[in-house]
């Protein structure tokens, strides 16, 4: 808790990691999904000595090359940015967990970097024996990528053994490791298919664009339906709570209850099935007739269902950012009894002596809240607490103490409040002072703590 | 093989019920030509796409909701809370409507100014603006159903506004409230009006119209008129491209369903002021915006009657113009391009500001 706190006003640090990762991770897919794409389409135009696929190829890995090298690798190092400083505490627990796997992703990832430039800078220039074995060289390294990286993003959701053991292959070789690789394979693999659309509509040479267009359908409708059967298995092995909490929103569209989940869950299945049809109608059934600006389309919804997918995925661990471990505010779950015995603030170095109720709150709000909300901006406090006057917003943030659904609805949505009574009446005296519904303004005094914080120098 | 056998035997019972042949050869003949304005070719499509929506969606909610002013709010809170997938569906039937009515002002406004509604095509364009009448009915009566404040309160303002028509105003108004109040006569009425008499005008009109397209076919706008363009069969070349186009819209219409569900204000209290800042929907909010800022008097007659009878004038042109402006007069063109650029104009501008006010 004692990292220092990134303050994001309006947008949030939710906000901006939510925005680099939907960014990279539309590029992760052509990266990975293109590897496997290159390899089984080069091996088809070497089967059959066709010059019209490779110069397509040829022109692909160029829009390949500028786009995982260029922006992949800048969103890529985006997101390591905002999330240590958005939530260091899990980042800590993730490194220390798997420095292993770490190192070994930067070494496939470095060979799939190399591996990409060898294989577009070569381009006539080695045989094309050499140059399909190049292909398959950077599908096994991107995949080799996906393998490590799914295994740190998987334990989040379900970090199964690892929390009795703490054995970090067990952690790594959770229950949804396997339905998580096979649906990133898929769905990457789609994605290269969606990319290979825009480039082969401007083939010039219609018999050689009909080809393409038809074969880059034959790869991509087969993926959409295994997709589903995958993406089912997944939905089996996640803990019941975030099945639970997908669930509320058959019903109910309201706010505050997660249908957002459920929501962006649905659009995902909707907009899935409908790119498969126009995969069918567009490209396969009137590949004369795709154009550049319908391929474009296609992939931005593609792109989309891909952004709002992996915010389902990660929305699902709420209230966790290690699922049963750590709270998505970096609380450890273990540690919370005893932080509401000793007190929240009590070891940190951001509060010192002297400071008024509202500071302490503010200290509070940072610590516990900032992560998911803003003041008046993204999941805004401002607009949640609407009318509530200190009083009602005490009731409320003692509610959110309780871990009894019955008695808090919260349980599961949000990690519990933690701090003493006087902490929780700071924040609650902050809160009502930032929206507004203080029934005085807040007097400058000090607060009054049942520990001696430590002085920050 | 034996799929082969299968698909000739049932092609071939299809084909002497339904005459498949000759309709193939029919389509096969219809073609669309192929230039710069053709974008505009797919409006009337679309406007359809999302009609077929609300006609299913709306049989849905039909199955919940319940046209009584006790009970229809709560049928409606019903819908969205405890039917599942209820508030989907409802979100879908509103945001569709909305949807529906933007796509049909694009494709006769656009019509309008590649003047397809020139001969022989004035049945067409007329069953068009029947159409769109249609539709705005639709979007009127609809609004009331769910009984909330807002819904309640901006029916009466509109049928005050609409009993202000001179001559046949007052009596259209009282036939449609059911007497001098907006009340249960009325909630029955606007139900009756919005799943029975309006389809069916709507079936007639669009039957119409639809026959009207396929006999004269599209038109072409004078800019290419006289250029060699390429033609592309209708089916299936236009045929699947529509389909495309209708899934990226629908896809359109998901998201807004999924991120921004359609909400319900508070049951309506007709005993209670009417809440500040009372509004249409936005296809009716400029011209309520620009009878709100009429002068009370012009001249003798009222500000409102002015505005009505204004009204009233612009929809006669709309009908007379096929008539008056048939391609042969260059300035009439100028003056048809004029008026529609000024109509348009207007109707942004008075839109907006409501919107902003």
């Amino acid at each position: 808790m004692n990292y220092p706190i990134w303050d994001v006003p309006y947008l949030g640090v939710t906000g901006i990691i939510g925005l680099i990762s939907c960014f990279h991770i539309c590029i992760v897919n052509f990266a990975v999904g293109g590897g496997m794409y290159f390899a089984v389409t080069e091996q088809w135009a070497y089967k059959t000595n066709d010059e019209g696929v490779y110069d397509f190829l040829k022109r692909l890995s160029k829009f390949f090359l500028l786009l995982t090298t260029v922006a992949g690798a800048v969103s890529g190092i985006g997101i390591w940015w905002a999330v240590s400083l958005g939530n260091p505490n899990s980042i800590h627990t993730l490194i220390q967990t798997f420095t292993l796997g770490w190192a070994e992703e930067w070494v496939f990832f470095i060979a799939e970097l190399a591996t990409a430039f060898v294989y577009y800078y070569t381009w006539g220039k080695i045989s094309k024996e050499q140059h399909l074995k190049l292909a398959w060289f950077y599908a096994v390294f991107s995949v080799l990528t996906l393998v490590i990286i799914n295994g740190i993003l998987s334990f989040m959701m379900t970090p199964g053994a690892w929390l009795t053991t703490k054995n970090w292959l067990l952690g790594f070789f959770n229950e949804t490791y396997w339905p998580l690789l096979f649906m990133r394979l898929v769905v990457f693999a789609a994605a290269a298919g969606m990319y290979a659309f825009v480039v082969a509509a401007r083939i010039q040479d219609e018999a050689t664009k009909t080809k393409v267009l038809q074969y880059t359908t034959k790869w991509f409708i087969p993926l959409f339906i295994i997709g589903p059967l995958v993406g089912f298995w997944y939905f089996k092995n996640l803990p019941p709570d975030a099945v639970t909490n997908v669930m509320t929103g058959i019903q109910a569209s309201g706010v505050g209850n997660f249908s957002i989940l459920a929501r962006t869950f649905y659009l995902s299945l909707i907009m899935t099935g409908t790119i498969l049809v126009f995969a069918f109608v567009g490209p396969y059934l009137n590949p004369k007739g795709f154009s550049f600006h319908a391929a474009v389309l296609f992939l931005l919804c593609g792109l989309f269902v891909t952004s709002i997918g992996e915010f389902t995925r990660e929305m699902l661990r709420k209230p966790y950012v290690i699922y049963g471990y750590m709270y998505s505010n970096g609380i450890v779950k273990d540690k919370v009894p005893e932080l509401n015995k000793v007190g929240y603030l009590k070891s940190s170095k951001w509060v010192h002596d002297g400071m008024t109720p509202v500071e302490i709150g503010e200290s509070m709000f940072k610590s516990q809240c900032l992560m998911c909300h803003t003041r008046h901006g993204y999941r805004s406090m401002e607009r949640l607490l609407g009318e509530r006057d200190e009083q009602s917003i005490t009731a409320f943030l003692q509610m959110l103490q309780m871990t009894d659904k019955e008695k808090n609805p919260y349980v599961g949505i949000m990690p519990p409040l933690v701090g003493t009574p006087d902490e929780v009446a700071a924040l609650a005296t902050y809160l009502s002072a930032l929206t507004g519904t203080a029934a005085n303004p807040p007097v400058k005094q000090t607060a009054a703590l049942p520990y001696k914080p430590v002085l920050v120098k | 093989m034996m799929a082969q056998m299968l698909k000739n035997k049932v092609y071939g019972w299809l084909d002497q019920r339904f005459a498949l042949g000759t309709m193939q050869e029919l389509a096969g003949k219809k073609t669309v030509p192929v230039h710069r304005h053709s974008i505009w070719y797919y409006m009337g499509g679309i406007a359809v796409m999302f009609l077929i929506i609300q006609v299913l969606t709306g049989g849905l909610l039909m199955l919940y909701y319940v046209p009584e002013i006790s009970a229809a709010h709560a049928s409606i809170v019903t819908i969205n809370s405890q039917v599942d997938f209820g508030w989907f569906v409802r979100s879908m039937h509103s945001w569709g409507a909305n949807l529906m009515i933007l796509a049909l002002f694009v494709h006769l406004f656009t019509t309008y100014f590649l003047k397809a509604y020139r001969p022989p095509r004035e049945i067409t364009w007329l069953t068009g603006l029947g159409l769109l009448v249609v539709v705005f009915g639709f979007g009127f009566t609809g609004y009331l159903l769910p009984w909330d404040e807002v819904a309640f309160f901006a029916t009466k303002v509109g049928l005050d506004i609409a009993s202000q028509v001179p001559f046949v105003g007052e009596t259209i108004a009282t036939i449609l409230r059911g007497g001098a109040d907006v009340s249960q006569a009325t909630l029955s009425r606007f139900f009756v009006i919005h799943v029975f008499l309006l389809p069916l005008a709507l079936v007639a009109l669009m039957g119409v119209h639809m026959l009207m397209v396929q006999l004269h076919g599209m038109s072409r706008p004078d800019s290419v008129k006289d250029q060699a363009v390429r033609e592309e069969k209708f089916f299936p070349t236009f045929v699947l491209k529509d389909l495309m186009v209708w899934l990226l819209l629908f896809n359109l219409l998901a998201a807004f369903v999924s991120f921004y569900p359609w909400g319900l204000g508070p049951e309506a209290d007709p005993f209670a002021a009417a809440p500040a800042g009372i509004k249409p929907e936005w296809y009716f909010l400029g011209m309520f915006q620009f009878l709100k800022v009429l002068p009370a008097y012009i001249g003798p007659f009222e500000g409102e009657h002015v505005g009505m009878a204004l009204f009233a004038l612009i929809g006669l042109a709309f009908v007379v113009i096929p008539f008056w402006e048939r391609g042969q007069n260059p300035v009439r063109k100028m003056w048809a391009e004029l008026f529609g650029s000024v109509i348009l104009f207007l109707f942004i501008v008075f839109t907006v500001w409501g919107m902003l006010l």
